[in-house]
């Protein structure tokens, strides 16, 4: 909860250079690094409806425009509408006399009304349904026929230019088949051959890049009111900006023409690191769960580190920092606290590649490989304060769910150690800032953890790896802001 | 403080709510527990089928121009305090069917006409008036106006004279209605 409601006080590093909370990162059991939002792939698995929750595949996605066909959003505020029901008495027919007498029973009728400005279908003039979901009227854009033009001629554009890509590949490389075929013999080419039938050309595109006409800007604009500049403005009638731009396809300028906007999708994605190609976290597929099938995040697998308190930062001052360190995973840990700089640098050795790597590689020559390219940097670290570390190691008990009923927290006190509890440990630290650190800025101090990590994946059967790893970690610590 | 409490028959007023001053509520009107209404400088009239919802607070307050005799606060029909809500005001009337919603705030200087919303959580401190139908929403306050008023809450308002007996003690009505002429006189006061 802290770590929703309170600002980040203790910032990681990840492995591409970016400072980040520990909840935002990402642990790759395959790398062993951390990596975060900027330096993982993020994939579509789904789309769904955030209201209903029913899921609806991609290509239905696209061809409902990413937009839901049975939930609403106010016009007004974006909030969800909600239906209503009201029970409407039939209009009494004075033609149909009694005989209809049966049909005056009273009927519901069912209009969409938002809880947050209480905006309602009515207000607009939408006449009631009689069903609860569905058969709203749907407002066609005066433009379509438009819009869908310059979407045929742009589509047929892309078309014709993949295809002469697509020829000029095959004139390098013709491969002569092994059998004849009637345009070896004839010398004729398909395009030819049905040409001369009069049959229509292949290209279908072609007519909707001939068709096509492109927009004249006229020199005639209509004419503003008479009254545009004395009316008075009534601002409970027109929309707001941000009104119009959520209605891009009429844009209304009154309040009284405002329409219920189809619910845009919502998408459950999957992220995979960039490096080994690895899922890091993989969302269930129903809709409705909130839970991962993979969730490899940094919570479960780095050492927390959280501040219990701190004195006040002076310059040339050393002040105490107490510091509590938890470790998340299922295995005993060996913690050293070390200075950012004595963090070994980690090379990047270019992994052997196997045969069926690279040939897949050089088959996939033409494709964009960019993407898998991570920007990396190193971080700016804070120098102006530095945590003591003291030269020891600290053993970390694993997580163990039962401890918490334990009566007697473990006593094994020292200079350093505060207090230990189960999986926890409380550390006394001590914090040098220097004497030139301006007083007034913030004072942040970087911090180095060295720590053990038992790998859980199964080890491919080829090779054997090893299974307990040292790994490093850096981290920056907010100590509020340098005292006078 | 002169305890002056009137409570028109129907009316369903819990006990343990705090009541101060020269009090009217009409009949049909259901208030919660918890709730605090202090006449300090006039009367309160609250008329018939409002509802007055837990920890909501109506003070009319005494101003520096005090009148004499003070005016009365009248508060129309239909009128739904909700939880929480806070109503300031020193004008005279408050119109019918308003929606005060959850934590909202109503200052002193503020006239409400009639079919108002003032949204949960909004803050009205600025001496205004709001026109009929208006609603105020959100924390950047929006307002917008309503094509009607907002639907009358009587489906509740039976539910509620019909439950609240059996979990809260009630005041009981004081005034009956046979005699109109004395009724009318306390008003009038």
């Amino acid at each position: 909860m802290a770590y929703l409601t309170q600002p980040d006080y203790i910032k990681y590093v990840c492995s591409c250079g970016q400072l980040k909370p520990i909840t935002n990162l990402y642990f790759c059991r395959h790398c062993l690094k951390i990596r975060c939002g900027f330096c993982i792939c993020h994939e579509v698995d789904s789309h769904y409806c955030a209201n209903c929750l029913e899921n609806m595949p991609s290509s239905e996605a696209r061809l409902k425009k990413n937009r839901c066909s049975s939930c609403f959003d106010c016009p007004s505020c974006f909030h969800t509408l909600s239906t209503r029901a009201t029970i409407a008495q039939p209009r009494q027919d004075p033609a149909a006399g009694d005989a209809k007498i049966e049909n005056k029973q009273p009927k519901k009728m069912y209009y969409l009304s938002c809880f947050n400005c209480r905006w309602t279908s009515r207000d607009v003039g939408i006449p009631d349904q009689p069903v609860a979901s569905g058969g709203w009227p749907e407002r066609t854009n005066p433009f379509a026929a438009r819009v869908n033009q310059l979407l045929d001629y742009y589509k047929a554009i892309a078309q014709q230019e993949k295809q002469e890509k697509l020829d000029r590949e095959r004139k390098k490389f013709a491969i002569r088949g092994k059998y004849m075929n009637l345009t070896d013999k004839t010398g004729l080419t398909g395009a030819m051959a049905r040409n001369i039938a009069g049959l229509a050309s292949s290209e279908s595109s072609s007519s909707a890049i001939a068709n096509f006409v492109p927009s004249q800007a006229s020199e005639e604009v209509e004419e503003l009111p008479e009254d545009y500049h004395t009316q008075e403005v009534n601002l409970k009638q027109i929309t707001s900006m941000r009104q119009r731009l959520r209605a891009a396809e009429w844009q209304p300028r009154s309040a009284a023409r405002l329409q219920p906007a189809a619910r845009a999708l919502s998408v459950k994605r999957s992220q995979r690191c960039r490096a080994c190609d690895h899922n890091l976290t993989k969302p269930e597929y129903n809709p409705g769960s909130v839970k991962f099938k993979i969730e490899l995040l940094a919570y479960y697998h780095v050492p927390e580190v959280k501040i219990i308190s701190y004195e006040t930062v002076k310059p040339g001052e050393t002040t105490a920092l107490l510091l509590k360190l938890t470790n998340p995973t299922a295995h005993e840990m060996q913690v050293r606290l070390l200075q950012p700089q004595d963090v070994p640098e980690v090379e990047e050795r270019e992994e052997p590649k196997s045969i069926e790597k690279s040939l897949e590689k050089s088959l996939n020559l033409e494709k964009d490989s960019s993407w898998s390219k991570v920007l990396q940097r190193r971080a700016a670290l804070p120098t102006a304060c530095a945590v003591r570390a003291p030269d020891a190691a600290l053993t970390l008990a694993q997580r163990d769910d039962a401890a918490e009923y334990d009566d007697d927290p473990q006593h094994d006190t020292s200079d350093i150690i505060m207090w230990r509890k189960s999986n926890k440990l409380a550390l006394r630290l001590q914090v040098a800032t220097a004497a030139g650190a301006a007083p007034g800025g913030p004072a942040r101090a970087a911090l180095a953890l060295q720590y053990s990590y038992r790998n859980t994946v199964p080890p491919a059967a080829a090779a054997p790896a090893p299974r307990d790893h040292t790994l490093y970690t850096t981290l920056v610590i907010h100590l509020g802001t340098v005292a006078e | 403080m002169s305890q002056n409490i009137k409570i028109l028959p129907g009316a369903t007023v819990c006990e343990d709510c705090t009541l101060e001053g020269d009090i009217t509520i009409g009949g049909g009107t259901v208030i919660h527990p918890r709730v605090t209404i202090i006449a300090d400088g006039g009367p309160i009239i609250i008329a018939e089928y409002c509802i007055i919802e837990e920890y909501s607070t109506i003070i009319h307050k005494k101003s520096d121009k005090q009148e004499n005799p003070p005016k009365p606060l009248f508060i129309g029909a239909h009128n739904v305090f909700e939880v929480g809500c806070r109503l300031e005001s020193s004008f005279g009337h408050i119109g019918e069917s308003n929606v005060f919603e959850c934590r909202s705030f109503v200052g002193v200087n503020v006239k409400i006409g009639s079919g108002c919303v003032i949204g949960a959580a909004c803050n009205l401190t600025v001496t205004q008036t709001l026109a009929d139908n208006t609603v105020i929403w959100g924390s950047e306050h929006h307002n917008r106006e309503a094509l009607e008023k907002q639907p009358s809450q009587l489906l509740q308002l039976d539910f509620l004279s019909k439950v609240m007996p059996n979990y809260h003690r009630l005041r009981k009505p004081n005034v009956h209605k046979r005699l109109p002429s004395r009724q009318s006189q306390e008003i009038s006061k």
